[in-house]
């Protein structure tokens, strides 16, 4: 993806989710991100780690400071104890003004991402994310159980259960993702 | 420095309940002994794979290859084996190579949540030693006094903590579930004091636009001088290459029309750099975020492509946020608590270099066409 695609894609993203009430901070975006990537099929081209909170991307971490550099995003904290809000700015806006065509191509995939992720907690969205990890991993058992098994071994305060939940939410929304597909390409 | 803040981390007193019940290893003095002595072999270690000059060439490592890979090659090399297993108790090379690279570079390996705080020690955006400590050494080197920090106060408050909540309630429960290397509030000034020196000397020093070109005249006088123009990754033939071999090839090629790489040599020693004659700014950034590719791509239109050069070098790391334990025992956000944190600008390197012949034939059509060039078109 083009770096201007790019920056458009992920500003795009912390609007939408902005919009919905969501809360936007990074491990937000980070999640939004990964399940754009990995379910509604957009490269954009960001590698993802098994990390504290479930699949994180060191160089997207990267791309959120740039983009907060080029003032296309802005931290905004927030009361205490919470952690700030990475929200667009006007130039993102104006970034998505000059871009038309490439935003009407992603965002039906955007608006997917954004509404997996809307009402979910940090908490929530750790086995989530980490239930795709492993559905997405190559050569990894596809039966619900394996899945859950390997969340509670390499994150041992997500119960089995817990574990089973994220991986039923996943295979819908991979479900649902294959209808959104179908969609972009008519 | 890496042990010195893994001893007070670890310090009973100094662990927070919450920390001492998501790392087990902490409760065994046989495994925290290990660790210690793993995490202070990683951080001698850490930059074992730096090429001459550190990171200015460090494209022209073959593909795949960065001077983290390398380095774990050398932690992993038969020489360096041989030392890990002459220890009480022996060192497993892998766990050396996870806390000197940490989760980022160490790719393939699955970190616990206690090899994450580890290597969070080493490598750390926040308070990772490594930064401290080229801070530090630079900034005395460079003689500028704006890269010191009182980092016997900030290390003696630095603790291992519960992360803290990254958002209010939405649906479910806000709970957060890790731990994180943070600070006491009564060394949150001094963690400021370190975000502010990090800032100072990458915006004044490391991305000052002259040091950054030389990196570029070094770059190239290492394209033509290296066998096939990239660096060796075997271990042995890679330790014998220093800043000591470079710098005598580029003073005989500086002298030596002959000599491959002759003319950045040439640069290099008589200070005929290329001159600074664009550099990106928050206006420009306003109407094309690539500013400085879209200048770059136009003077190389008008003037050919051997007299620009374009140095972009984007941001590393993310925000510095990090938790809190405030004196009232509650766990915040950095964020929330310093509004200088919050403000602090990123820097970033996004320059446009000419040939001093034509450095202002550049620096006029910039100015003349600056809307025509800065214009985002889309494909």
């Amino acid at each position: 993806m083009e770096s201007l695609h790019k920056m458009l894609v992920i500003t795009q993203l912390a609007r939408e989710l902005a919009a919905r009430g969501s809360w936007c901070g990074e491990t937000h975006l980070q999640k939004a991100t990964y399940l754009l990537q990995e379910i509604a099929g957009v490269d954009t081209g960001f590698e993802f780690v098994l990390y504290r909170h479930g699949p994180f991307s060191f160089d997207l971490r990267d791309q959120l400071t740039y983009l907060r550099g080029l003032g296309l995003l802005e931290l905004q904290p927030q009361e205490i104890p919470y952690g700030p809000k990475l929200l667009p700015t006007d130039s993102a806006q104006a970034l998505a003004q000059k871009l038309p065509r490439t935003l009407a191509r992603y965002q039906s995939q955007i608006t997917f991402a954004a509404d997996a992720v809307r009402d979910r907690s940090v908490a929530e969205l750790e086995p989530l994310a980490t239930a795709l990890y492993f559905t997405k991993q190559s050569g990894f058992p596809k039966a619900v159980s394996a899945r859950a098994e390997k969340i509670s071994e390499v994150k041992p305060h997500i119960s089995r259960d817990r574990g089973r939940r994220a991986v039923g939410e996943v295979d819908k929304l991979i479900e649902s993702a294959k209808k959104l597909k179908a969609t972009t390409r008519n | 420095m890496a042990t010195r803040i893994f001893d007070v981390v670890t310090r009973p007193e100094n662990v927070a309940p919450k920390a001492k019940a998501l790392l087990s290893e902490l409760s065994s003095s046989d495994t925290v002994a290990y660790w210690r002595r793993v995490l202070r072999m990683a951080a001698l270690c850490h930059d074992m794979g730096h090429l001459p000059f550190s990171h200015a060439a460090e494209f022209l490592l073959p593909e795949g290859t960065t001077h983290e890979t390398i380095s774990a090659a050398i932690i992993r090399s038969d020489a360096m084996k041989n030392i890990w297993n002459a220890m009480t108790p022996p060192l497993r090379a892998d766990d050396v190579v996870k806390l000197a690279l940490g989760p980022k570079e160490a790719k393939g390996m699955q970190f616990s949540a206690w090899q994450a705080i580890l290597a969070e020690i080493i490598v750390g955006d926040a308070f990772g030693a490594d930064r401290m400590d080229y801070l530090l050494r630079d900034s005395y080197h460079a003689g500028v006094a704006y890269g010191r920090f009182d980092h016997y106060r900030l290390i003696d408050t630095l603790r291992i903590l519960p992360s803290p909540p990254r958002e209010k309630n939405v649906g479910g429960d806000g709970a957060e579930s890790g731990v994180e290397l943070g600070v006491e509030h009564g060394g949150l000034h001094s963690a400021e004091a370190l975000m502010l020196a990090r800032y100072f000397m990458y915006s004044q020093l490391y991305y000052h636009c002259v040091r950054r070109i030389y990196n570029v005249h070094l770059a190239d006088f290492l394209t033509n001088w290296l066998p096939g123009g990239k660096f060796t990754t075997a271990v042995d033939a890679f330790l014998k290459l220093s800043d000591n071999e470079v710098n005598a090839a580029i003073g005989e090629a500086a002298r030596n029309k002959n000599k491959k790489g002759h003319d950045a040599a040439r640069r290099i020693v008589t200070r005929d750099h290329f001159r600074l004659v664009y550099e990106r700014n928050p206006e420009d950034v306003k109407i094309n975020p690539e500013a400085g590719k879209a200048v770059y791509a136009a003077l190389v239109k008008e003037l050919g492509k051997g007299t620009v050069h374009h140095d972009f070098l984007p941001p590393k790391g993310g925000a510095p946020e990090f938790p809190i334990r405030m004196n009232d025992g509650r766990i915040a956000s950095s964020a929330a608590v310093s509004e200088t944190l919050s403000k602090l600008p990123v820097p970033s390197v996004d320059f446009v270099f000419a040939d001093n012949t034509v450095a202002a034939a550049a620096r006029d059509f910039i100015e003349k066409s600056r809307n025509d060039i800065l214009n985002v078109e889309e494909n």
